[in-house]
């Protein structure tokens, strides 16, 4: 009887082995999948054009340069003065859509969670309404919109396009967090001497921080990336972001590799850094929402 | 310290009504414990006290002033919560502090009242550990020590024992009850545990249904239970309630069982079946006081054992009587077994009578 069940027990133990290998592979080719056109990117952005256009290719640059680098950032000559423009108002774009999502998120998220107001259902319902369709459907609509709205060729009106679409996830992924606190800390804190507001701010926002920045780094990834909006809405060269910049920059001439994959990298920097920062905080955030303690 | 006065206090939620006309009044120092089975409104009426909701009418007062319409924060009052409710970002010393910050006391004063709590609930040497790396005894403790840092007019604590371990429980309790003597401190203290009400309270305000059903001593509501509710939450095991019928035979006014047989009642309790709105009368008795006897004596009725279970210094026997089990307990030593035929004398001093149709306690003024 034991050696059967030993037997069996080894069998089970090889196949979970086999099963953890498998996934193990799996693994390794999806890091290689995702990894390798970074990387590449990487590689080209520091190759002479002449080098990037070479069959076969030079796997390892014979002679790495960071001229294409030196170009981008450089603001005396016009390519550097065209890039930085267009990093910054993506920067300026991505921040004030962030903060603005943060502004309306939270207390809207925290009526949702806390409050039994009339409607309450309905609105909730209604502000997920909107992800349930692509986002390409409300291209032309939106523009219709903005051109009524006077905001077309206007920074404004991107930060208004974005915040609609990245507002819902960031109610609905904050109110996870707020329907995790107890209320009974709330009242503690009231009975303790604190306002309903000051509950709020010295209780309850304190421990929701992960779901804000959260919230935050999901708002300004998703500006920071966009694309299809901002082609349609901005045409003057001096309000392009960079997504469109960029593609805009390197079709006009002869299509200069290294530079364009020095400015993806550039592009790509902040939300990596972002990310590397803070994204202790996003795997709680989305974790913590979904589990009750 | 100063005694509360709850006047006429609902609560309504749509058309359900929580909390229906109480009225009671807390003396200044006297614990006061609102007990009840879950639903009853004890942890509303708390909740209304402390002013975390709005009542829908009557009036709170605690001491001379009347609270309906003052916040939480300025009713001068402490409470301590089921889950504690320790604000799990500050360290046990910051969640001792809170209070008295929001209060603007000066740092120095601050720091000297949190250590002196500390101090008195004998944690020091935890004051700089997070809430979650405490184990429940002493995040209860943590709970009690911020509201006691306060020097409030009123405590409140809700069911604060629930949560820990039997053996916790117990020493928990003896805890707050020396703290109640200690401090001289008003506390309303919210527990579906009627051992804990009568355990600790000075007076205990028995809840059901929304409605204030006794206020009164642990002992008085113990051996006068005003209905058949309050007579079968308090004590354990439950009182006995079965239902008889009363009629006059040869003059003299026994209570008739299912099985036929008939109980003749003492001249007092004669006069209390006499008041009864029906013929139905329900017969009230704790375990302690039903004889249990192996053999018919005079007086006993015969019934059949059902269940037996032995606890070590006492044994529990439920036997089927009239379509009610009833509980007697006996000596360890008197062995009784499961469908045995046993008789049982009930107490006439002690036994308790309902009007079967009302459930009111039958009583002669």
């Amino acid at each position: 009887m034991t050696s059967m069940t030993a037997i069996v027990a080894t069998k089970t133990r090889k196949q979970i082995d086999v099963w953890r290998m498998v996934g193990r592979i799996f693994l390794v080719f999806m890091l290689l999948y995702t990894a390798l056109p970074m990387i590449w990117m990487l590689l080209t952005s520091i190759k002479s054009g002449f080098a990037a256009m070479q069959l076969p290719p030079q796997w390892w640059p014979n002679e790495p340069t960071l001229a294409s680098y030196q170009k981008l950032l450089d603001p005396t000559n016009s390519v550097g003065q065209d890039f930085l423009r267009f990093f910054w108002n993506s920067l300026f774009v991505s921040t004030a859509t962030t903060i603005l999502a943060v502004i309306v998120a939270v207390p809207a998220a925290y009526a949702f969670s806390r409050f039994d107001f009339p409607g309450r259902k309905f609105l909730f319902f209604a502000v997920l309404l909107r992800n349930m369709f692509p986002a390409v459907i409300f291209l032309v609509p939106l523009f219709i919109l903005m051109r009524l709205l006077g905001l077309v060729n206007t920074h404004g009106s991107l930060i208004i396009t974005y915040l609609t679409f990245g507002l819902p996830l960031a109610i609905w992924l904050l109110k996870g967090f707020y329907d995790n606190i107890p209320y009974q800390l709330e009242q503690a804190a009231r009975i303790d001497g604190a306002t309903r507001f000051q509950a709020f701010l010295l209780i309850v926002m304190p421990l929701s921080t992960p779901g804000i920045i959260a919230t935050a780094i999901y708002s300004f990834i998703g500006a920071w990336n966009e694309y299809i909006f901002a082609y349609t809405f901005l045409n003057r060269n001096e309000q392009l972001t960079l997504p469109v910049g960029i593609q805009r920059f390197f079709s006009e001439n002869t299509t200069d590799f290294p530079g364009l994959m020095a400015a993806s990298f550039i592009m790509s920097l902040p939300v990596v850094v972002l990310f590397l920062l803070l994204q202790r905080y996003f795997v709680r955030a989305l974790t913590e929402g979904a589990v009750k303690h | 310290m100063a005694h509360v006065v709850l006047r006429d206090l609902v609560k309504t939620y749509g058309s359900f009504k929580a909390v229906n006309d109480v009225s009671l009044t807390v003396n200044d120092g006297e614990f006061v414990a609102l007990v009840g089975p879950s639903g009853c409104g004890k942890t509303t009426t708390l909740n209304l006290v402390a002013g975390l909701i709005p009542i829908t009418s009557g009036e709170i007062a605690i001491g001379d002033r009347v609270v309906n319409d003052v916040d939480p924060k300025d009713r001068d009052i402490a409470m301590v919560f089921q889950n504690y409710a320790l604000y799990p970002q500050k360290t046990v010393y910051k969640n001792l502090a809170f209070p008295l910050q929001m209060r603007r006391l000066p740092r120095d004063e601050i720091d000297r009242k949190v250590k002196e709590a500390a101090r008195v609930l004998d944690m020091t040497h935890l004051l700089e550990r997070k809430p979650r790396e405490l184990s429940g005894g002493q995040q209860q403790r943590v709970a009690l020590g911020r509201a006691l840092v306060r020097d409030p007019a009123v405590f409140l604590m809700d069911e604060p024992l629930s949560n820990l371990d039997a053996k916790l429980r117990v020493q928990m309790r003896s805890e707050i009850k020396r703290f109640h003597q200690d401090l001289k401190a008003t506390i309303i203290y919210v527990t579906h545990d009627q051992l804990e009400a009568v355990t600790m309270a000075d007076k205990m305000a028995v809840m059901n249904g929304g409605f204030l059903q006794q206020y009164n001593s642990p002992a008085q509501v113990f051996a006068h239970p005003v209905n058949m509710f309050v007579a079968s939450f308090i004590g354990s095991p439950a009182m006995s309630l079965i239902p008889l019928e009363a009629s006059t035979v040869d003059g003299r006014t026994v209570l008739t069982g299912a099985e036929g047989w008939t109980l003749p009642l003492s001249p007092l309790n004669a006069r209390k079946v006499q008041r009864s709105t029906t013929k139905k009368v329900v017969l009230g008795a704790r375990h302690s006081t039903i004889k249990l006897t192996s053999h018919a004596a005079p007086g006993a009725i015969p019934a059949r054992a059902y269940t037996v279970e032995p606890t070590g210094d006492v044994t529990f026997v439920q036997a089927l009587l009239s379509g009610a089990l009833v509980n007697i307990s006996v000596a360890p030593n008197i062995a009784v077994a499961p469908d045995e035929q046993i008789w049982l004398e009930f107490d006439q001093e002690r036994m308790h009578l309902f009007d079967g149709a009302t459930e009111m306690a039958l009583k002669v003024d």
